[in-house]
């Protein structure tokens, strides 16, 4: 189609980085967002929510300043800068700091899923609102609750379909050590640079020959044995322990059953943020991460409460690109008409197959039928008549409310409507 | 076997990127192909299960960060010019360029002026970063092209553009003032395939690293 003038019309548009969910694709992410609900939900996660918009001085006291110019930011009647979340962790870390650890305790399982905001690129083709779901276990700093996080991880993927993923764990505690010698803006080039995942004359960073040596390595840090060939790059008791921990949280996934793990000290995410065990979950199908997190034990100190704190967050959108949802077509598969005569009983007909599971519209008129719909039912004179679209002929035949559950593969119990 | 896509831009790095694929036995039956067409991407035969592709420069990154392409070999300038999420593996050693500003030479004077510069350049990110550390105002012009142009028919003052010996700038009578960049090719790699196609890709890398280090 030719480009006309009409058709660049403000209200033809979405804003850069915004889109439309169509009912089939927004069934896709509506299934991926339940299945994940239900996983934190049974892993002892409660759900909670927390406001789109944050004051921008909240989310860049936990995130850091180097996020400020990526926000949406609005200004409040009084002035004040107001940001939208970028991320939900920060939000978390200021409720269970505020108020949740103070009133229930810890250790706290907390969940959420909700829409986060990113003033991307221009152009860059990425979206600048996206949901995020994840969990953060808050206020215990053992390697069983990471070992706990990454198993749920490893569970959520499962749950969604998704195959052939691998968990890859590195760690931000063992690299922090490893780099403490270097003279402070060396230190920080080294982590930048790190941060951009530039590999190349990553070593020419460091005057350092243990800091290079180590930083030539770190791409090769990774699969079976890398434990012990990264013991030699700890420069004090804090890196050999952070590599034992790292061990210790293996061991424990194992008992959990979760094989498809392996060790990536190239594994960075951000300084910023993260302090110890940090890992990405990758997968056949997609270039980009399902899913990312990490232990981060500083962040609640920033809102007034010392806490450790670990947890992860699943793009859900691009989760849906790879997950294999059980039933998300987002179409009735069933229609009801009647005339007007015989309405109430095609609406009791209706209610009864919506009680037990299926997506029914009821059409006024059988020009009404929506193109999509599987069964097509017709009520009249006290008869059913039956059209299943996708079998052979098409045709109507009469059936019995029996043969009616048996064809919508309903168990046979007989429906209110009878009477 | 895994099957891996490689991208390569069309340009003054083509010819070396081929080269050295062909160096490391991994471009067989493609001796017969020196400059494809330069404008149109296409596909190249390659070693078994991999293929490679040629792609606009500033393409490169857009085509490895999305997991179409698994690797690809772009210029360093490319990669200063917009951040993308992947992977800068090797520094390839070849097409060795820098980035510099140059004014027209009656004009050069005009650098230790401060006065308002318009500076034409295909790179307005990378113009802008460096003149936020100078002290004089800047106005930059952003072209797809032919930069050194720009001051000859004044539309900008001066350029911010690539140079590699010096023989552009000197026909258009322009004289360099500040080096903003050194750039040369890098090998770059998607986030998930370094994980997801390791056992693959990981020979591929050291291959072409140890080539481009022999190479020189």
């Amino acid at each position: 189609m030719r480009l006309r003038e009409s058709s660049t019309a403000r209200w033809r548009q979405l804003p850069d980085g915004l889109r439309d969910l169509p009912p089939r694709e927004a069934a896709r992410r509506g299934a991926v967002a339940s299945a994940l609900r239900e996983t934190f939900q049974r892993w002892g996660y409660r759900e909670v929510v927390t406001p789109t918009l944050e004051f921008l001085e909240t989310i860049v006291q936990g995130a850091g300043p180097g996020l400020a110019d990526r926000l949406f930011k609005i200004v409040d009647r009084g002035g004040e800068l107001l940001a939208l979340r970028p991320e939900i962790t920060v939000p978390i870390a200021r409720l269970a700091a505020t108020r949740l650890l103070r009133e229930e305790g810890r250790p706290l399982r907390l969940a959420y899923v909700g829409s986060v905001f990113r003033g991307q690129d221009a152009g860059s083709g990425r979206l600048r609102e996206f949901t995020q779901a994840g969990v953060e276990l808050l206020g215990a700093g053992e390697p069983e609750a990471d070992a706990e996080v990454i198993a749920l991880a490893a569970e959520a993927l499962a749950r969604c379909g998704v195959r052939g993923a691998v968990i890859h764990v590195g760690d931000l505690a063992f690299l922090s050590d490893a780099l403490a010698g270097l003279p402070e803006g060396e230190q920080e080039e080294v982590r930048q640079r790190l941060y951009r995942r530039e590999f190349a004359g990553l070593e020419a960073a460091s005057a350092d020959p243990s800091a290079a040596r180590l930083l030539r390595a770190l791409p090769r840090l990774h699969g079976p044995g890398t434990l012990d060939r990264a013991a030699v790059f700890a420069r004090s008791p804090r890196g050999t322990a952070a590599l034992q921990r790292l061990g210790a949280v293996l061991a424990c996934l194992e008992d959990y059953g979760v094989t498809d793990v392996e060790v990536d000290l190239a594994i960075i995410r951000d300084f910023s943020y993260y302090t110890g065990l940090v890992f990405e979950a990758y997968g056949p199908g997609t270039g980009y991460p399902l899913l990312g997190g990490g232990r981060y034990d500083a962040l609640l100190g920033r809102f007034g409460a010392d806490c450790p704190a670990t947890g992860f967050a699943i793009g859900v959108e691009r989760l849906s690109e790879v997950a294999v949802p059980r039933e998300a077509s987002g179409a009735a598969e069933v229609v009801v008409t009647a005339t007007a005569r015989d309405r109430r009983q095609a609406l009791l007909l209706a209610e009864d197959l919506r009680r037990r599971g299926r997506s029914v519209v009821v059409a006024a008129a059988p020009s009404a039928v929506p193109p999509a719909a599987r069964f097509l039912i017709r009520v009249g004179d006290g008869e059913i008549l039956l059209t299943d679209r996708r079998a052979e002929g098409a045709g109507e035949r009469p059936v019995t409310r029996a043969q009616l559950a048996a064809e919508l593969g309903l168990p046979p119990a007989v429906g209110v409507w009878s009477h | 076997m895994v099957a891996l896509t490689l991208v390569v831009p069309t340009g003054r790095l083509l010819e070396d990127a081929l080269a050295l694929l062909r160096r490391s036995g991994f471009l067989v039956g493609a001796a017969g192909i020196e400059r494809p067409a330069e404008e149109r991407s296409l596909i190249l035969p390659g070693d078994d299960g991999l293929r490679v592709v040629v792609a606009k420069p500033a393409d490169v990154p857009t085509y490895v960060e999305r997991g179409a392409a698994d690797v690809g070999i772009v210029g360093k300038d490319i990669l200063l010019e917009r951040e993308h999420d992947i992977y800068e593996m090797v520094d390839l050693g070849f097409g060795a360029c820098r980035g510099v500003v140059a004014l027209p030479a009656g004009l050069a004077d005009r650098w230790d002026v401060g006065t308002l510069l318009r500076i034409a350049t295909r790179y307005p990110r990378i113009t802008a970063r460096f003149f936020e550390t100078q002290p004089r105002p800047v106005e930059i012009v952003a072209l797809h092209g032919a930069v050194e142009l720009a001051p000859r028919i004044g539309l900008a003052d001066g350029i911010m553009d690539l140079v590699v010996t010096g023989a552009t700038l000197r026909a258009n009578l322009l004289t360099e003032v500040a080096e903003v960049f050194r750039s040369t090719a890098r090998l770059v790699v998607n986030r998930a395939s370094l994980r997801t196609k390791a056992s693959r890709l990981r020979p591929l890398l050291d291959e072409v690293a140890a080539q481009a280090a022999a190479g020189g």
